[in-house]
């Protein structure tokens, strides 16, 4: 077996199986944890369903933050999307999910997937640099480093892969799959989880706020 | 600013009482009771404590940080000092290692790996869910996650309790309410007295205990202790609607120290009598004096199943604003610009916006907002006790320019508050930074302005280059 057949293989496959198997465990370690009801009062007797709304409206940070936020919040927005385009958007990738599910669809441009690339390999950059260069706002764990580790290696190896850069091909591919199962396989133990909660804690606190008469 | 004439005051004014305040929180000091249990036992209970009070709702918000660190932007103690312990996602650090190791899904990963909770741990965190926050909420608007860090604050505060780790004012005062069911001596002779006073040398009568009684108002201690004015202008106000109320005196109390410390059990025990005494009279309405945090511990109380109660309760602010919008406020009018501000606790954290500006422009006034205002607004950095702790005073005055800034870019001469805690730390900031700005309490500001009544007793003070 070459490696490019254990990555294909037996790797992506078993970190798929812990990627599933690792997200359903914590969220249901969590979820079926109780709920405390809140006994108190509504402000408004249907104003609860309202807090739902902070699900949607936190994607965007309020205007009086708006200044503060504005660098992180671009770039994190560049970054994820443009992370989305390449996962989906290029040929290999479509033709990896179509070996999976049978599903296929048209992909892009090699140049604009690069493109797409370099854009999402440059935001995670300047999110880390951030990070780095101001120390007490971040409090960073080794859990956020690790997980930007996690993140940016299948980005560099892909590019490299793609742009025939440092081994044989064959074997960058294999480290590109390979880092992508170190992705997947990671995914349930650490903060890239947030991928799920960001719904539920949202949701909790809109609800929460709601309940009082706040919207937040 | 006041159209009402002067008379002698039968109160000592807000200034004075401010000071009388700072002396008496010295002495608390020394009253705190000392641990007695040993350190292994405190460790287990605070865990034991947290355990108990982690639900879904606390292991997702614990489970959704990503250290993004923009909670930083909105905590007045982070941006006062700049800071990096101050951090509001580290405040939950605690209680995240407690929730790993013993609830969450890979705890027996978490118990391989992590080190056990020290009561060293626990001493450290004294500072950081006591001193450094206030509860405010002001980070839960700013979250991408929508963390609400100050639940989980409150949380930690209780786990402190259960570790006799409570800061010494705080602890004095927790214990004088447990066990003599006071704070800073005031009991029911206490208030029978005031009554008395207010009713001799003002000539305005408080109904006290009576059988039955459409509205049931409480008071607090800084009304009886030090400033009556307070109480004064509440009977006023009652008097000026004509409205059927009662003071009861097995349950008039708004001060809550258990809900402060984070002691519940003590909650409880001041929660019940009010709501009995409230049942037993027959209240339709039960209006919480103008004490912050009485307002969580009353009305959005999670505990407590308001909705099957006979009563509804609310805040003065907002039983003020329900009259003024349905003009049964008569009030002179108010000149100068004023700019109110939200206290934490019934602002974002409770939702009562409107009513008390209601209130203040049925005076008329010139009414100007802060840069940030209502659910945005800037914690004046004396909530949730923190206004008692002397080891919190440079934190306090330095989150409070924060709110001098703000203040001073609305442009208003004026700050008016609804809270004793806010008044006490503005009042306490204004004199330390010879702020040439008045700082109001909303209901003896309406007292002093009411229209048709005989004008006796105090009118609050004119205090500073503003007025």
């Amino acid at each position: 077996m070459t490696l490019l057949d254990f990555a294909r293989g037996p790797a992506i496959h078993w970190s798929l199986i812990i990627l599933i198997a690792g997200t359903i465990w914590r969220l249901l370690g969590v979820l079926v944890l109780t709920r405390g009801a809140d006994l108190s009062r509504p402000r408004d007797a249907f104003g609860n369903f309202k807090g739902y709304r902070t699900v949607f409206s936190r994607a965007w940070p309020s205007g009086e933050f708006t200044t503060a936020t504005r660098y992180q919040t671009a770039m994190a927005y560049v970054f994820h999307i443009a992370t989305l385009i390449v996962v989906i958007g290029i040929v290999p990738h479509i033709e990896f999910i179509t070996g999976l599910t049978g599903l296929s669809w048209p992909g892009l441009p090699n140049a604009a997937g690069v493109a797409v690339g370099v854009i999402a390999l440059v935001s995670l950059l300047a999110l880390i640099m951030r990070r780095v260069s101001k120390p007490a706002i971040y409090c960073s764990t080794w859990g956020d480093y690790f997980a930007w580790v996690v993140i940016a290696a299948p980005l560099v190896t892909g590019l490299m892969a793609f742009a025939h850069l440092g081994p044989r091909y064959e074997t960058m591919l294999a480290i590109h799959i390979l880092s992508v199962a170190l992705l997947f396989a990671w995914f349930p133990f650490g903060k890239l989880m947030h991928a799920f909660w960001f719904v539920f804690s949202r949701a909790q606190s809109g609800v929460a706020y709601a309940h009082k008469g706040v919207r937040i | 600013m006041s159209t009402v004439t002067a008379k002698a005051p039968v109160f000592p004014s807000f200034e004075q009482v401010c000071q009388g305040f700072a002396g008496q929180i010295t002495q608390l000091r020394e009253m705190a009771p000392k641990p007695t249990l040993s350190d292994s036992v405190r460790v287990r209970r605070a865990i034991d404590t947290l355990i108990a009070e982690t639900n879904a709702d606390e292991a997702v918000w614990l489970e959704s940080c990503i250290r993004c660190g923009q909670c930083t932007n909105a905590c007045h103690y982070f941006q006062a000092t700049g800071d990096s312990k101050y951090a509001p996602m580290r405040k939950m650090n605690l209680y995240r290692k407690v929730y790993q190791r013993e609830i969450g899904p890979f705890r027996w990963w978490y118990k391989l790996v992590t080190s056990e909770v020290k009561l060293k741990d626990l001493e450290d965190l004294q500072e950081l869910v006591y001193d450094s926050c206030s509860e405010c909420g002001r980070c839960a608007m700013v979250c991408p996650m929508g963390i609400d860090t100050a639940s989980l604050v409150h949380h930690q505060r209780s786990a402190l309790v259960a570790a006799e780790l409570v800061p010494p004012e705080l602890d004095a005062l927790r214990m004088e309410q447990k066990h003599y069911g006071t704070v800073f001596g005031a009991s029911a002779d206490v208030l029978r007295k005031m009554i008395d006073t207010i009713r001799e040398k003002s000539g305005v009568d408080i109904p006290l205990d009576r059988p039955q009684a459409e509205i049931m108002v409480l008071s607090s201690a800084v009304d009886l202790m030090g400033n009556g004015n307070g109480l004064l202008a509440t009977a006023r106000v009652m008097n000026h609607l004509g409205v059927d109320w009662t003071i009861c005196s097995d349950g008039f109390e708004s001060a809550n120290f258990g809900l402060l410390s984070g002691d519940m059990s003590l909650w409880k025990k001041q929660v019940d009598p009010i709501v009995a005494a409230a049942q037993r009279i027959g209240a339709k309405t039960l209006v919480i004096a103008e004490c912050g945090h009485a307002y969580p511990a009353l009305r959005w109380n999670p505990m407590l199943k308001s909705g099957a109660l006979p009563f509804e309760m609310m805040y003065m602010s907002e039983f003020m604003g329900r009259h003024a919008k349905a003009g049964r406020l008569r009030l002179s009018p108010l000149k100068g610009k004023v700019t109110f501000h939200d206290p934490c606790k019934t602002g974002r954290r409770g939702g009562a916006f409107d009513e008390p500006r209601a209130v203040l422009k049925a005076m008329g006034t010139d009414l100007v907002e802060m840069p940030a205002n209502k659910e945005f607004n800037w914690c004046c950095g004396g909530g949730a006790g923190i206004f008692l702790l002397e080891r919190a005073t440079h934190l306090r005055d330095e989150s409070f320019k924060i709110k001098m800034q703000q203040v001073n870019m609305s442009g208003a001469d004026t700050v008016v508050v609804s809270c004793a805690s806010c008044r006490l730390n503005f009042e306490a900031g204004r004199q330390k930074n010879h702020w040439d700005k008045r700082v109001e309490s909303l209901v003896e500001l309406v007292a002093d302005h009411l229209i048709d009544e005989k004008k006796v007793g105090s009118v609050t003070p004119i205090q500073g280059a503003a007025a």
